[in-house]
């Protein structure tokens, strides 16, 4: 079975000298949850933007179902992934259902409406990410975390086969940030799409995704089940800080100790594999 | 727990939030009717008063003249036609400014055309030329040929500095801008007293009574721009949350922004030439638009097209007889009318609704 994203030796720099990512390799299966893990500068969100021809590589190849991704013209790449990004800017206030409703732009009649079908899709949308209530509402009169579903519900209603999400808990509460994972997790099994979110969260990440690209700073990469990939010794390499990790149930989850937190040395002894002084 | 019958009930709710094509036609069609009404009353507004009566009766046959017919004819209306066509390409580019921009300080002018266009005007004036191209003097030709040509420069300049231009564009508008100006003073200080002052009046801003001719063709120009723009409409709300953000929801960002960008500046130097640069109009009216109606461009650019419309329709009657027999330049009073009008909105629907309706 071939991925829907396939990834081949991709390697990317901002300038000729340097380089962000080198030689990366990986595919996403259809229905797969994806998420790039990593420290700030390891390029979890340069390799977003190559994903969805922001940025054009140095070399190697990016396919989306199964063509080359520069191929598509914007109009077809937008009718494959849909793109939620980190940073937005509202300006001109507009409301929540014009805002989802943008994502049927491309689909506008002559006259530039949207059909009945899009209003359909845009509904369900809404409904599916719990934002019919503030439907009418402008975007700035929102909170970051119901923004934050508002374009999830907009990517939702581009109707694509994946989604891309840049760090889509970024500053959310944890019930906010919960309430994200399990969206995603709901618009992945009863939508079946194919998900790949940036996250700073390992724990997260290995609570709610079925595989993990982890990125280090120093273009090291693994790619695998987070079972495999996540552990303290291997998150104390790439993040270079020294981590606690335990155990609930079948959940594995980390905690990162700063040298003076409180329980730094009691986490230490207790761990196996326990960080060196 | 709410029922279905319930829920589908809020969303027919929510749905009527949405603009729909009958919504937009009837609003449309308000506008126009209050801009025609605006227009008719404003043309019986003058130093002389006119008998309309008499206008019915129609021109006479020389050596007789019908006065109240000439003024009314030949005189009021148009101005008035001139005054509406400039107002409604001000405000139509304005609202493009704004989006492309992405800034709401943005104006018609911001992108260099003022100066361009004021330099060309300059130019015009100091060559003494005296020749004349399908009706329009020498001083349109060239601010008209100096608007375009300035927003090329910007334009050409803008993109060198990158793909995501916005903030090049800017700057690339400021420093020509800046540049352009001191060239004007420089014209300026070496001109004769004559020449300054012909310059000077025209870069004011001011209505003249023009042929037929030439408010046909500018009208011409605005409608056809304004209803390309309107075609643009869900492209630039796309826009409006950026230029990335715009493509990856299927928006040819490149086109769409080239598009709108050319149109926009093409209409503001058809407005410049036949009336100088008026401020503020560009500015206020589409801020105004929006805060009443809402951000959705396919209603922004048309309803703002009309305001624009009337509001320098009734802004140039207060110039024409406020201080009669002598006219005031109608930039003066779109300012002084405009600002004041414009905080009133502001604090008012601010407050009250937040940016949207």
């Amino acid at each position: 079975m071939s991925g829907i994203i396939e990834v081949d030796n991709l390697t990317f720099g901002y300038t000729p000298r340097n380089t962000v990512l080198r030689d990366i390799s990986f595919a996403v299966m259809p229905g797969e949850f994806l998420a790039i893990a990593g420290p700030n500068g390891a390029g979890k969100t340069t390799l977003l933007n190559l994903l969805c021809r922001t940025l054009t590589p140095k070399s190697g190849t990016i396919r989306i179902d199964s063509g080359a991704v520069e191929s598509y013209g914007a109009g077809a790449l937008a009718e494959k992934m849909a793109v939620v990004r980190q940073e937005f800017v509202p300006i001109f206030g507009f409301s929540v259902i014009e805002t989802v409703m943008m994502a049927r732009t491309r689909y506008f009649g002559a006259m530039g409406f949207e059909s009945k079908a899009d209003r359909e899709i845009v509904n369900r949308a809404l409904d599916v990410t719990d934002t019919s209530r503030f439907a009418s509402r402008p975007l700035a009169s929102l909170s970051a975390g119901e923004r934050q579903r508002v374009f999830i519900a907009r990517a939702i209603a581009q109707d694509t086969a994946i989604l891309l999400l840049d760090e889509p808990t970024n500053f959310l509460d944890l019930k906010h940030q919960v309430a994200i994972f399990d969206l995603l997790k709901s618009a992945q099994l009863n939508e079946n799409k194919t998900l790949v979110a940036v996250t700073h969260d390992i724990n997260l990440a290995a609570q709610y995704c079925d595989r993990t690209l982890l990125l280090g700073t120093d273009g090291s990469y693994r790619h695998g089940q987070p079972g495999e990939i996540l552990s303290a010794e291997q998150i104390e390499k790439v993040f270079g800080v020294p981590v606690f990790a335990g155990q609930v149930g079948r959940g594995r989850f980390f905690i990162p100790l700063g040298k003076f937190a409180k329980d730094a040395e009691q986490a230490t002894n207790a761990t196996d594999g326990a960080p060196q002084q | 727990m709410p029922d279905a019958s319930d829920r589908s009930f809020f969303q027919i709710e929510q749905m009527a939030e949405l603009l729909t094509p009958n919504k937009l036609a009837v609003r449309i069609a308000l506008g126009l009717f209050v801009l025609g009404a605006v227009m008719f009353l404003c043309s019986l507004i003058g130093t002389e008063s006119v008998s309309l009566k008499a206008v019915f009766a129609g021109g006479a046959k020389a050596p007789a003249v019908n006065p109240d017919y000439e003024i009314f004819v030949r005189v009021r209306i148009p101005r008035i036609v001139l005054g509406a066509i400039v107002g409604a390409a001000l405000a139509c580019s304005g609202v493009v400014f704004q989006a492309l921009l992405r800034n709401p300080l943005a104006d018609p002018y911001i992108l260099g055309i003022s100066s361009g266009a004021g330099l060309g005007a300059m130019i015009a004036v100091i060559s003494g030329l005296t020749w004349t191209l399908f009706g329009r003097s020498p001083i349109a030709v060239f601010a008209f040929a100096g608007a375009l040509g300035t927003v090329w420069l910007v334009w050409l300049i803008g993109r060198l500095t990158g793909k995501f231009h916005l903030t090049g564009l800017l700057l690339a508008g400021v420093v020509v801008n800046a540049f352009f100006s001191a060239v004007i003073m420089f014209l300026t200080s070496i001109a004769e007293a004559e020449q300054v002052y012909a310059t000077m009046f025209w870069l004011m801003g001011n209505m003249m009574e023009e042929d037929f001719v030439v408010l046909w063709t500018a009208g011409g120009c605005v409608v056809a721009g304004t209803v390309a723009l309107f075609y643009l409409g869900p492209q630039l709300n796309a826009l409006s949350f950026g230029e990335e953000d715009a493509r990856s929801i299927g928006v040819n960002t490149g086109r769409t922004r080239a598009a709108a960008f050319a149109i926009a500046a093409f209409m503001t130097a058809v407005a410049v030439s036949i009336s100088g640069l008026i401020g503020f109009v560009g500015l206020i009216v589409p801020h105004g638009v929006r805060l009443v109606l809402g951000p959705d461009h396919r209603q922004l650019l048309p309803l703002s097209a009309i305001v624009g419309a009337i509001f320098l329709v009734v802004a140039d009657t207060i110039a024409r007889i406020i201080v009669a027999p002598a006219q005031l330049p109608v930039g003066v009073v779109t300012a002084i009318i405009g600002g004041p009008f414009f905080l009133l909105l502001l604090v008012r629907y601010s407050r009250s609704v937040g940016w949207l309706k």
